[in-house]
C-alpha cells in the first residue's frame, strides 16, 4: 500500500501551485498581445496557400484546362461543374467551367488532381460577398493570363495527340510507323 | 400621506437606477470579461464595435433581440419560454437586500442606498438562489434535447450541492453579526472585515458562489465540449441572451455578497462608500474572471468531492470553531 | 465436371471451362485484355497469368489459355504472378501515350484499372514512343492509335464475330496497326461495339466525344426500341442530356452486343426541337391546365356526338403501360378504338404472328445461334434488324445453313443462300422447301394425322425461275439432316398469308424432326403487347373518320402522318375532327397539327416502363434521370443560366400512362384510373397472354420474363387461304416499301447521330430492268405513285427479284404517298429526270 501522503503538506503543494498558476496568468495581463488587426494589417501569406481558385494558362497563352473532370471528380463538395467539348483545332476544351465558392472548402484536392497545372489555388483569400450567387465564378472570372505557380509546363507537349503538333514531334516520340512498309 | 408618496416615488426612483446600473454592469461585464479573458491569453479581445469594442454590449444586445426565437419542435413551449426568466429575475431580486452605500440624507430625509432592508436579507438572498436551479433544471429538461436535459441536471446537482456549503459559510458570519439582516452585517463589520476573522468562511463561500454562478472552473451545466451548451444549447435569441444576463448578474450579485460579507460592504477608508462597494464588488469580479482565464473545468466526480466531502465538512468544523470561541470569548 | 482450387477456393466447371472463366464464376476477376467471353480466349497480351501450383500444368500460365481439369491448385496472388503482372503492365504502358486527361476512355479504362492495380506507376523507360497516324473510322468511331496495346479485340469482333472486313490488322510486332484497309467510314452497321470492346481509348465514342466522365453519367439498365427485339442497353444521361448507350449483358436476347442503330438511336431524346411544353392551339400552357382543357372538349363532344365519336390511336412504340392504360381509357370511356398500327394489314399480319407463338415454337436470338437450319422469309435482318444477323452469322460459325427468301438483295456478313422471289411467291418457297425436305416421311406416314393432313394439302406449284427451284430443292434436301431447324418470318413486306404459313412449316418441321423454332420480327419495340392489347376486333379509324363518325381523335406517341402510307386521305380525315389531342415525346408531324398537344417522357425518363419484345419477353427499362431541357441546350453552349430555379426547366413531360390516368380521371371526375400495380391486375384479366403479369415480382421484372402462353392461340396446320391473293396485272411492277437500317425507323430517324450516315433515298430495281427501261444507276428518277410523284435516286441490283420494285421508307422520302395496300406500277411510272451526278 502506498504510504498516505500527508494532507496537509499536500493542501500546502496544491495551493502552491494554484497561486503559480494565478500568477502566470496574471503576468500575461501585462504583455502585448501578439494579436495582428486583420484588415490594417494583411500578413504576406506563402505562394502555397490555399484560397480563390484561377485557371492557368501555357506558355503558349493558350488554356491549361483540357475539361478532363479530374477536379470536378476529387471535389469533396462537389463545387466544381464544367462541361467540356472540342474546339475548332481539336484542342478539348472546357465550354463552361464554373466553381461555386460559397461551396468550396478550400481543400486543394482539385489543384494535386489537375494533370496539366490549369487549376491552381492563390493565396487570394477576401472573397466575401453580399450575394451569394457573386461567389459563383464562371471561366472568364477564374481564367488569368499566366502560368501560375508553374509557368513552364505544358501539357500537350507531352500528350501525344495531334491537337498541338503532329504525330510523332511531341517529347520522347518516335516518328509515325509507315504501315505500308514491312521495312524496320 | 405626501410622504409616503415621496417614499415610494423615491422606493422607484432607487429601484430603477439599481436595474438600469445592475444590467449595465452585466452587460459590460461581458466586455470586461472578454477584454481581460484576451488579455490573459495575450490577444486583444473585441475592439471593433465602437472605440476599443465600448459599443460592443451594445451591438450584441442588439444581434440577439433581433435573432430568431426558435422553440424546438418537441419542447414543453410554456416551460421553455418562461425558464430564462426564472433565471434572470431571480439574480435581479437577490440584489434588493444588498446595501451598496451609506444611508443618503437629502433634504432631511434619510435615504438608506438599499432597495429593502429585510430583517432576513440573508435568508432571502440564499432562498432566490436556490430558486435560480429552477431556471436551468426547467430550461434543461423542457428543451427535449439530450444535451440541455443532461446540462440541466448537472445544473440541479451541483447548484443544490453548494447551496448548502453556501449557506453553512454564512452561519458564522451571522453568529458575528448577530443578524441575518445585510445593513447590519455591514454593520457589524465597522471595526474589521470579517474577512480576518473568518477566512476559511470567506474562502468556503466564495468557491460556492463561483460554483452557483456555473462559471469555470465549475460550469460542467455548460461544459461546451462535452453538452454542446448544456441546459441552453436549444435557446437562440434573447431567451439565451436572459440566461446569459442572469449569469452576469448572478457574479455581480454574488460579488456584492461576498463584499457585504466578509469585505466590510460599503465601508473603507477616504473614498466614499458607493466608490468602496464597487471597488470591491469589481475586485472579487476580477478574481471571478482571472479564474477562468487559469483553472481547468473539475471532473464531474471531483465537483462532488469538493463539494460534499471537503467544503461542508470544513464549513461544519468551522461553525463549530467559531461557537466555542464566540462562547469563550463572550463568557 | 472437373474440380479445381482457385485461392484455396474449391469450383466445379463444366468441361472446357478455362481457368480465367472459372475464377470469373467465384468472383476473382483475373486482369485480362485480349480475352472477351464473347470473342473467346487469345493469349495475346500476357495479363491474365497465375501460378498453378499443382496439377497438370506447373508454373505460371496464361489463365485463359488453359482448360480447367481436376486437380488444379491456381493462385492469382503468387508473387511470382503478379510480379509477372507488373512487368506486363509496365510493357504494354511503353508506348502508351501520356494523354488521359483528353482521352475518352479516362475513367473507364480497362488499361487504367490494370496498371493501378498491377502496381505499375513510374515510366521508367526513357525510348523514344512509338506512334501510329489515324484514320477516319465515320461517324460513330474515333480512331487514336498510338494508345493501342494490341489485344486485338476490335479485330476479332469486326472480323471473325461480326464478320466484316474492311477493318483488320497490319504490320508486325510492335508496329501492328488496326485499322481499315481502305480509305472510308467503317462498313458495319455494328461498329460501335469495338468501342465497347476497346480496353482502352484507340476506339472511343464519337458522338459522345468528350461529354463527360463515366463517373459523372446517371446510368441504368435501359431497352432498345428501335427494332423489336428488345436488346438490353446501358443508358448514360448526364445534365438532362443523354449522353451514350452501350450494350448490356442479356444471355437470352443481345448477348454482349447491340447495333449501330440501338446504339446511336438514344439521341432522339436530346432532339432540339423536341416538345416539352403543353400546348392549347398555338398558345404554351402548364400541362395541368392543357390536360383540364382536353378533357372538357372531349367531353363537350361526347356530349353532343355520344362517346364513339372520340378515339384512339397509339402505337408499337408505346410502354406496355401506356398501351394499357390507352386500352382501359377506351373500354372506360366507350371510345373507339384504341387502334395500335398504322395499317389494318400490318395489324392483321402482327395479330396473326404473336398468336401463334408459344413457348414451344418460340426462340431467342441465343437458340437461333444454335439452330442448324435457318430459313429467313420475308426479311432483311442487317435492314431491319442487325442483332438478327449477328445471331445469324453466330449460327452460321457454328456450321448452320442459312437461307433467305426474300425479293431484296439481301446482304448478311455471313455464308448463305439468298433466294430473291417476290412476296406472292414466299408462302410457296416455303411449301416447296418442305416437300423437298420431307417427301419420303410424308410418303411413309410418319406424320401425325393432324401434320399429314396439312403437308398433304400444301401446293407445290414449280417456281417460274427453273434454277431457283433447283437452289431451292438443294437446300430441302440439306434441311433433311438437320435436327434444329428455325424459320424467321417478317411480318412487315409479307402477304397477309406469310407469318401464319411460316407457323404452319415451323410446327411441321417440328412434328418431323421433334424441334423446331419460329422467330418473328415485328413492326416495333412492343408491337408484341399491341397485338394482345388489340385483341381479335379490327379497328379502322381511318374509314371512321373519313366518314365523319369520329369527331375527336387521341393520339398517343405515334405519328400517322409519317407512318400512314395514304398520307392524302389522312389528311382529308383529319380535316373532318373537330379536335385532335396529341401526347408524344418526338417534333413529329402529327404532334404539330394537334390542337391540344401534352407533351410525354422518353424510356429513359422519370418512370419505369416495360416493352414485350418480338419473342414475347417482357423486358423493363429503369428510368436514368428526371428529364427536361438538356443544360446545353438551355445554356446555348455556354454555362448554365445563374439564377436560382424550383422547376426543371422543360421538366413539364410525364409518362403517358400517367396522363392518360389524368385524362380519365379528369372526363370521369372519378379520381382513381388503374395505375402501377392495379394497371397490372386489369391488364392480366384483359388477355390471357398478360395472365402472368399480375403476379410478377419486381426481381422478375427487372430480369426480365416470357409471357409466351404454353398453346398458342391459334390453332395449327390453318388451311391454304380459299381466295388466292390478287394476281399482278401483267408487266406491271409491285412496288415494295421496306426497312433500311439507317433512315427508316421512326425515333432513329430524329437522332442526330444517325441521320449523318443513313443513305440517300433510293429505288432500287432489277439491273436488267433497268436496262430495258433505259436507266442507269446512280440517276435521279421520278416515280408516279398513286398520291403523287416523289423524286428519287436509283439504284440497280442483280440478285434481287425481278417483277418489284423497293423502295426503302425514309425520313427524307415522301413515300407516304403509295396508298394502302399492294401497289402495282406499270414500268412506265418511273421516269428519267436527269443524268447522274
Amino acid at each position: 500500500m502506498e504510504p498516505r501522503r500527508n494532507f496537509l503538506a499536500a493542501a500546502w503543494e496544491g495551493l502552491g501551485e494554484l497561486v503559480r498558476g494565478f500568477a502566470t496568468t496574471f503576468i500575461h495581463l501585462f504583455r502585448r498581445p501578439i494579436t495582428e488587426a486583420y484588415p490594417e494589417y494583411h500578413r504576406p501569406l506563402p505562394e502555397r496557400s490555399r484560397a480563390r481558385i484561377i485557371l492557368t494558362r501555357d506558355p503558349d497563352g493558350d488554356e491549361r484546362c483540357v475539361a478532363c473532370y479530374l477536379c470536378s471528380g476529387v471535389c469533396p463538395v462537389s463545387c466544381i461543374s464544367m462541361q467540356s467539348s472540342q474546339r475548332e483545332d481539336g484542342r478539348r476544351f472546357a465550354s463552361w467551367f464554373r466553381i461555386n465558392f460559397a461551396r468550396c472548402i478550400y481543400c486543394g484536392l482539385c489543384e494535386e488532381a489537375c494533370p496539366t497545372l490549369a487549376i491552381q489555388l492563390t493565396p487570394h483569400f477576401e472573397t466575401c460577398q453580399y450575394d451569394i450567387l457573386t461567389l459563383v465564378a464562371e471561366k472568364e472570372d477564374l481564367l488569368v493570363d499566366h502560368g501560375g505557380k508553374n509557368r513552364d509546363y505544358n501539357f500537350y507537349r507531352h500528350a501525344g495527340v495531334t491537337a498541338v503538333g503532329g504525330k510523332g514531334e511531341h517529347l520522347q516520340e518516335a516518328k509515325p510507323v509507315n504501315r505500308r512498309s514491312n521495312l524496320p | 400621506m405626501t410622504a409616503w408618496i415621496t417614499g415610494c416615488l423615491i422606493l422607484l426612483l432607487k429601484l430603477g437606477i439599481v436595474l438600469v446600473g445592475l444590467l449595465l454592469l452585466a452587460a459590460y461585464l461581458v466586455l470586461a470579461e472578454r477584454k481581460l479573458l484576451a488579455r490573459l491569453q495575450i490577444r486583444l479581445g473585441p475592439n471593433r464595435a465602437g472605440p476599443l469594442g465600448l459599443m460592443q454590449p451594445l451591438a450584441d444586445a442588439v444581434k440577439l433581440l433581433t435573432k430568431e426565437d426558435l422553440a424546438p419542435a418537441k419542447a414543453d413551449r410554456l416551460i421553455f419560454l418562461l425558464a430564462p426568466a426564472v433565471v434572470a429575475a431571480t439574480a435581479l431580486l437577490i440584489f434588493a437586500v444588498v446595501p451598496f452605500g451609506q444611508d443618503w440624507v437629502i433634504g432631511g430625509r434619510r435615504i438608506p442606498l438599499v432597495v429593502a432592508d429585510l430583517n432576513v436579507g440573508l435568508l432571502y438572498a440564499l432562498a432566490l438562489s436556490s430558486i435560480g436551479v429552477y431556471g436551468v433544471a426547467l430550461g434543461g429538461w423542457s428543451s427535449n434535447s439530450k444535451y440541455a436535459l443532461l446540462g440541466g441536471i448537472r445544473g440541479a446537482a451541483q447548484m443544490i450541492s453548494y447551496e448548502l456549503s453556501l449557506g453553512l459559510a454564512l452561519v458564522p458570519v451571522v453568529m458575528l453579526a448577530g443578524s441575518f439582516s445585510l445593513v447590519e452585517i455591514v454593520a457589524a463589520q465597522s471595526r474589521y472585515p470579517f474577512l480576518l476573522v473568518q477566512p476559511l468562511s470567506f474562502l468556503i463561500f466564495f468557491v460556492s458562489a463561483v460554483a452557483e454562478t456555473k462559471r469555470i472552473p465549475f460550469d460542467l451545466p455548460e461544459a461546451e465540449n462535452e453538452l454542446v451548451a448544456g441546459y441552453h444549447t436549444e435557446y437562440s435569441g434573447m431567451r439565451f441572451g436572459l440566461f446569459f444576463l442572469g449569469e452576469y448578474v448572478t457574479m455581480v450579485v454574488m460579488g456584492s455578497l461576498v463584499a457585504v460579507f466578509f469585505l466590510g460592504g460599503w465601508r473603507g477608508p477616504w473614498l466614499p462608500p458607493l466608490v468602496w462597494f464597487f471597488l470591491k464588488v469589481l475586485g472579487v469580479v476580477f478574481f471571478m474572471i482571472w479564474m477562468r482565464g487559469t483553472l481547468p473545468r473539475l471532473r464531474y466526480d471531483q465537483l462532488m468531492h469538493l463539494g460534499w466531502k471537503l467544503l461542508v465538512p470544513l464549513a461544519l468544523l468551522n461553525i463549530v470553531v467559531t461557537g466555542a470561541v464566540l462562547l469563550l470569548l463572550r463568557a | 465436371m472437373p474440380t479445381l482450387r482457385i485461392d484455396q477456393r474449391e469450383i466445379s466447371v463444366p468441361q472446357g471451362t478455362k481457368v480465367i472463366e472459372a475464377a470469373e464464376k467465384l468472383g476473382i476477376m483475373i486482369p485480362r485484355f485480349c480475352y472477351h467471353p464473347a470473342l473467346g480466349s487469345l493469349g495475346a497480351c500476357r495479363m491474365c497469368a497465375v501460378k498453378f501450383m499443382e496439377g497438370p500444368v506447373k508454373g505460371v500460365e496464361m489463365s485463359c489459355m488453359v482448360e480447367a481439369a481436376d486437380g488444379m491448385v491456381v493462385s492469382t496472388t503468387d508473387p511470382e504472378a503478379m510480379e509477372f503482372r507488373r512487368y506486363v503492365i509496365e510493357w504494354l504502358m511503353l508506348n502508351h501515350p501520356h494523354d488521359c486527361p483528353i482521352c475518352d476512355a479516362g475513367g473507364q479504362c480497362l488499361l487504367q484499372d490494370e496498371t493501378v492495380s498491377g502496381g505499375h506507376g513510374l515510366r521508367r523507360y526513357q525510348g523514344l514512343k512509338r506512334t501510329f497516324e489515324d484514320q477516319y473510322l465515320g461517324e460513330f468511331v474515333q480512331h487514336e492509335m498510338n494508345r493501342c496495346i494490341h489485344c486485338w479485340r476490335c479485330r476479332r469482333f469486326y472480323q471473325e464475330f461480326a464478320g466484316y472486313f474492311d477493318y483488320g490488322a497490319m504490320q508486325i510486332g510492335n508496329r501492328m496497326y488496326f485499322g481499315r484497309f481502305a480509305p472510308g467510314p467503317l462498313e458495319s452497321p455494328f461498329a460501335g461495339n469495338i468501342i465497347d470492346l476497346c480496353p482502352t481509348g484507340v476506339l472511343t465514342d464519337k458522338p459522345s466525344r468528350y461529354k463527360g466522365r463515366r463517373w459523372d453519367l446517371q446510368r441504368g439498365p435501359s431497352l432498345c426500341l428501335h427494332c423489336s427485339l428488345g436488346c438490353n442497353l446501358v443508358g448514360s444521361a448526364r445534365y438532362r442530356e443523354m449522353i451514350r448507350v452501350e450494350a448490356r449483358f442479356h444471355g437470352a436476347v443481345n448477348g454482349y452486343f447491340i447495333c449501330d442503330r440501338g446504339r446511336y438511336g438514344f439521341a432522339y431524346a436530346n432532339h432540339p426541337d423536341r416538345p416539352r411544353q403543353a400546348r392549347v392551339g398555338e398558345e404554351a400552357a402548364p400541362l395541368d391546365q392543357a390536360l383540364k382543357t382536353a378533357a372538357q372538349r372531349l367531353g363537350q363532344i361526347r356530349e353532343r356526338y355520344g362517346p364513339g365519336a372520340v378515339a384512339a390511336w397509339g402505337s408499337t412504340r408505346s410502354s406496355l403501360e401506356t398501351l394499357g392504360m390507352l386500352q382501359w381509357l377506351c373500354q372506360d370511356q366507350g371510345w373507339r378504338g384504341p387502334q395500335f398500327f398504322p395499317q389494318a394489314s400490318l395489324a392483321r399480319r402482327v395479330k396473326a404472328a404473336v398468336a401463334r407463338l408459344d413457348t414451344g415454337m418460340a426462340v431467342s436470338l441465343r437458340d437461333l445461334e444454335n439452330a442448324d437450319f435457318i430459313v429467313v422469309a420475308g426479311a432483311d435482318p442487317v435492314q431491319e434488324a442487325p442483332m438478327l444477323a449477328l445471331a445469324l452469322r453466330q449460327a452460321a460459325r457454328r456450321g448452320a445453313t442459312v437461307a433467305v427468301i426474300d425479293p431484296r438483295p439481301v446482304f448478311l456478313p455471313l455464308e448463305y443462300e439468298h433466294l430473291p422471289v417476290s412476296p406472292g411467291d414466299i408462302d410457296l418457297c416455303l411449301n416447296l422447301l418442305s416437300q423437298a425436305a420431307r417427301s419420303e416421311e410424308a410418303a411413309t406416314g410418319k406424320l401425325e394425322p393432324d401434320a399429314a393432313r396439312f403437308y398433304g394439302l400444301l401446293t407445290s406449284t414449280n417456281l417460274e425461275d427453273p434454277l431457283l427451284q433447283e437452289r431451292l430443292l438443294a437446300l430441302g434436301r440439306k434441311l433433311q439432316d438437320c435436327l434444329r431447324p428455325v424459320i424467321v418470318c417478317n411480318t412487315d413486306m409479307v402477304r397477309e398469308t406469310t407469318p401464319a404459313r411460316a407457323a404452319d412449316q415451323a410446327r411441321l418441321l417440328q412434328a418431323d424432326k421433334g424441334q423446331a423454332g419460329l422467330f418473328y420480327l415485328l413492326p416495333g419495340p412492343n408491337a408484341y403487347g399491341a397485338a394482345l392489347l388489340a385483341g381479335r376486333e379490327e379497328v379502322d379509324l381511318l374509314a371512321a373518320m373519313e366518314q365523319g363518325g369520329v369527331k375527336a381523335l387521341v393520339v398517343v406517341e405515334n405519328d400517322p402522318l409519317g407512318s400512314c402510307p395514304d398520307q392524302e386521305r389522312l389528311l382529308r380525315a383529319l380535316d373532318n375532327l373537330e379536335l385532335l389531342v396529341g401526347l408524344d415525346y418526338l417534333p413529329s408531324a402529327t404532334a404539330a397539327r394537334s390542337q391540344i398537344f401534352l407533351p410525354t417522357t422518353t424510356v429513359f425518363e422519370k418512370e419505369f416502363s416495360h416493352f414485350i419484345n418480338q419473342e414475347g419477353r417482357l423486358q423493363q427499362a429503369v428510368p436514368l434521370h428526371q428529364g427536361g431541357t438538356p443544360i446545353i441546350q438551355v445554356g446555348q453552349g455556354s454555362h448554365p443560366p445563374r439564377t436560382f430555379l424550383d422547376a426543371i426547366p422543360g421538366g413539364e413531360p410525364r409518362p403517358g400512362a400517367g396522363i392518360l390516368a389524368d385524362l380519365a380521371a379528369a372526363l370521369s371526375g372519378e379520381p382513381a384510373p388503374p395505375t402501377a400495380g392495379d394497371l397490372w391486375d386489369y391488364l392480366s384479366g384483359e388477355h390471357e397472354g398478360f395472365s402472368q403479369l399480375a403476379s410478377l415480382t419486381a426481381s422478375a421484372l427487372g430480369e426480365g420474363v416470357h409471357l409466351l402462353p404454353a398453346e398458342a392461340q391459334e390453332p395449327a396446320w390453318s388451311p391454304e387461304p380459299g381466295e388466292k391473293p390478287p394476281e399482278p396485272p401483267a408487266g406491271q411492277l409491285e412496288l415494295l416499301l421496306v426497312d433500311q437500317t439507317f433512315g427508316t425507323e421512326e425515333l432513329g430517324s430524329y437522332a442526330a447521330p444517325l441521320q449523318k450516315v443513313e443513305e440517300e433515298p433510293h429505288l432500287l430495281l432489277h439491273t436488267d430492268l433497268a436496262a430495258d427501261l433505259g436507266l442507269a444507276p446512280g440517276e435521279q428518277v421520278a416515280l408516279l405513285l398513286p398520291g403523287g410523284e416523289v423524286t428519287v435516286r436509283l439504284q440497280t441490283a442483280q440478285n434481287m427479284a425481278p417483277g418489284v420494285a423497293i423502295m426503302p421508307r425514309h425520313r427524307r422520302l415522301h413515300w407516304q404517298k403509295t396508298g394502302d395496300g399492294p401497289v402495282w406500277l406499270p414500268p412506265e411510272n418511273i421516269k428519267k429526270l436527269s443524268e447522274p451526278l
